[in-house]
């Protein structure tokens, strides 16, 4: 187990900077997922992190020793990709060996770790086999266990079941939350699937444009994002957000008009005391927010109608045109072209500024 | 107006006419090469089209003119040898062009393709003229030197080696491979197909090479099959039944190594990895 501190990462190819000054520490033991959407870096900064990327400047450190210039099989570090990557002309046995051995480690020892990882994977009975003899699944657990037996300090993870149907997917998802509780180790897993995000991290560090727009906990993110992108970001479907004007301050608490909304208004409590009447903000509702009771109301037309079984999306207009989606526990009863009226707790609606940063 | 039906028919028919066309065109020499082996020289002269009886007198004409053990070996030693290195050079070539890019090395491969456009005629004069300031006339390495570093092949291992996944040469590093390392024990046996398919293009292209050992190897004791063979056709009463035996004895080898490597050749071709 190693922490991981990034100070100031940077990275460039000629004038193009990709990634612009990270800050991070992630703490031994931590599974820290970075997400974000295509482009952000997420995939380059674990790259850096494992040794394929230069880094251009700044400082990684990995169990307190300064990493930049080391090589990556030296860096305590051990990574499973989105493709696998497992060696065709090798059989399961030897690909999980083959670092060992390369590293010249006995070929007792080297069967004995070979074993003890194909136990903790159930891979026994594929030792034998060539990576195209094996599911999709079945070659996703020889990557980990590959990455096992080298006993890594970090565990990094770049997409490793975006190639997974989604069946396969959600049990990958509870063995490797299973394999970061037995094995204790510090994980970084990027992923762009929200819910892998969601449930296995311990953090979440969401990335935008090369930058760190926000690090929390899961439901930190979720309850109290930073800023209007994590808002949209974080959560399925997305948050609602309605353009809206400050149309009295009292004693800390805000009425916001939402003149694209007829004129609904939504009054809610802020710390912030430096707010003006005539500010423009953001209002952002989840959709699970949108309840029978509440002081704000919309009245909207249903557009279409996602049944989920247990809950329903649907996908509503303001007479001004603005989409509204809302989850409901009574789908079953609304149909298309149906007018209903959709109320919310106003103290649950969040406030941006019209840079996009919280109003707290 | 035809129906759909007839129209699929008549086109099938055509198709398969064309088909059998080209097939023949592409057996007719091999068949005539084998017909010819068991004729007599006159049965040759005069286009006898069936099998005749004089194969054991063409084959005894054949060895008793021609030191075949040595010929033999002069053109499989010159075959085997290049084909190696035109394989090691051009995949470390290949592999180098497509892992490493840059804006130099790109105007580098440019211009190595553009090499491909020079006619060997031309190429042939100064070579000659490198190979006997060099002191290398009539020796098997002129033979090897010009053939070994392939344009061709370097762009066949680099188009192939777009394939390569990067997340290959990835995991290899964090196994703690060298760039050296990766290439000889991920590179190579993953691309195996690829390697197969090469050999048996170089190999081929090398056995039966003909102009440029003609120009360089002087002596009999140096020739190669292709040269042999040659001067037997252009003897003052060249007997065409022991030429014939001897075209067919000199093909063996390539049918050989194609056959063996069949499989291996059309993956190649195909792409090793899939």
């Amino acid at each position: 187990m190693s922490d991981v501190k990034l100070h100031d990462i940077r990275k460039a190819f000629g004038s193009l900077e990709v990634i612009k000054g990270v800050d991070l520490d992630i703490k031994s033991g931590e599974f820290v997922v970075f997400v974000g959407p295509s482009g952000c870096g997420k995939s380059t900064l674990l790259r850096m992190i494992a040794g394929l990327d230069e880094i251009t400047s700044g400082t990684l450190e990995i169990g307190g020793t300064r990493m930049n210039d080391v090589d990556p099989s030296k860096r305590g570090i051990a990574m499973v990709f989105q493709s696998y990557a497992l060696y065709p002309h090798m059989t399961v046995r030897e690909n999980m060996g083959f670092a060992l051995r390369f590293a010249g480690l006995p070929k007792a020892e080297v069967e004995k770790q070979v074993a003890e990882a194909a136990r903790i994977l159930e891979l026994g009975p594929l030792l034998d086999r060539k990576p195209k003899q094996l599911s999709g699944g079945q070659r996703q657990r020889v990557a980990i266990g590959r990455a096992i037996v080298r006993h890594p300090n970090v565990f990094l993870f770049d997409e490793p079941l975006s190639n997974l149907d989604a069946e396969l997917r959600v049990h990958m998802r509870i063995e490797i939350a299973r394999l970061h509780k037995t094995l204790a180790t510090t994980m970084i897993y990027v992923t762009h699937d929200q819910v892998e995000a969601m449930t296995l991290a311990d953090k979440i560090v969401v990335l935008r444009g090369g930058l760190v727009e926000q690090v929390g906990s899961p439901l930190e993110l979720y309850d109290d994002p930073a800023n209007l992108f994590v808002a949209g970001f974080i959560g399925s479907p997305k948050m609602n957000f309605f353009k809206g004007v400050v149309s009295a301050v009292n004693n800390g608490t805000v009425s916001v008009e939402l003149p694209d909304l007829g004129g609904a208004s939504v009054e809610t409590r802020l710390q912030a005391t430096d707010i003006a009447v005539g500010t423009a903000v953001t209002v952002g509702v989840r959709p699970e927010h949108f309840e029978d009771t509440g002081s704000a109301a919309l009245n909207l037309t249903i557009d279409m109608l996602e049944h989920l079984g247990g809950e329903t999306f649907a996908y509503a207009r303001h007479g001004s045109g603005d989409l509204v989606i809302i989850e409901t526990k009574h789908g079953r009863d609304l149909k298309t072209g149906d007018t209903i009226q959709a109320k919310f707790d106003p103290a649950r609606a969040l406030l941006f500024d019209v840079g996009g940063k919280r109003i707290r | 107006m035809l129906s759909d039906r007839t129209t699929a028919l008549l086109s099938s028919i055509a198709t398969y006419l064309l088909l059998g066309f080209v097939s023949f065109l592409s057996v007719f020499p091999f068949l005539w090469m084998a017909i010819g082996a068991t004729n007599t020289s006159i049965d040759v002269i005069n286009g006898k089209p069936t099998f005749g009886s004089a194969l054991m007198t063409n084959i005894t004409g054949f060895f008793t003119q021609v030191d075949v053990p040595l010929v033999f070996w002069n053109t499989a030693k010159i075959a085997i040898v290049s084909t190696i290195l035109t394989l090691a050079i051009s995949s470390l070539a290949g592999y180098g062009f497509e892992m490493f890019r840059s804006r130099v090395r790109e105007r580098i491969y440019q211009f190595m393709l553009l090499t491909l456009f020079i006619p060997f005629a031309a190429l042939m004069i100064p070579l000659f003229i490198i190979m006997g300031r060099a002191g290398l006339i009539n020796t098997h390495i002129a033979v090897m030197l010009p053939v070994i570093a392939s344009a061709f092949m370097i762009f066949y291992f680099r188009q192939s080696t777009k394939a390569f996944p990067s997340e290959l040469r990835d995991a290899a590093k964090v196994d703690g491979l060298k760039e050296w390392q990766i290439f000889l024990f991920i590179y190579v046996p993953v691309m195996r197909s690829t390697y197969a398919a090469a050999f048996i293009i170089v190999f081929m292209l090398s056995w039966n090479n003909y102009l440029w050992p003609l120009i360089v190897l002087q002596s009999n004791d140096t020739k190669t099959i292709t040269l042999v063979i040659s001067s037997l056709a252009s003897a003052y009463y060249p007997d065409y039944g022991v030429v014939l035996v001897g075209t067919v004895i000199a093909t063996l080898p390539t049918l050989l190594v194609f056959f063996l490597m069949q499989k291996q050749f059309v993956q190649g071709m195909l792409g090793s990895v899939k």
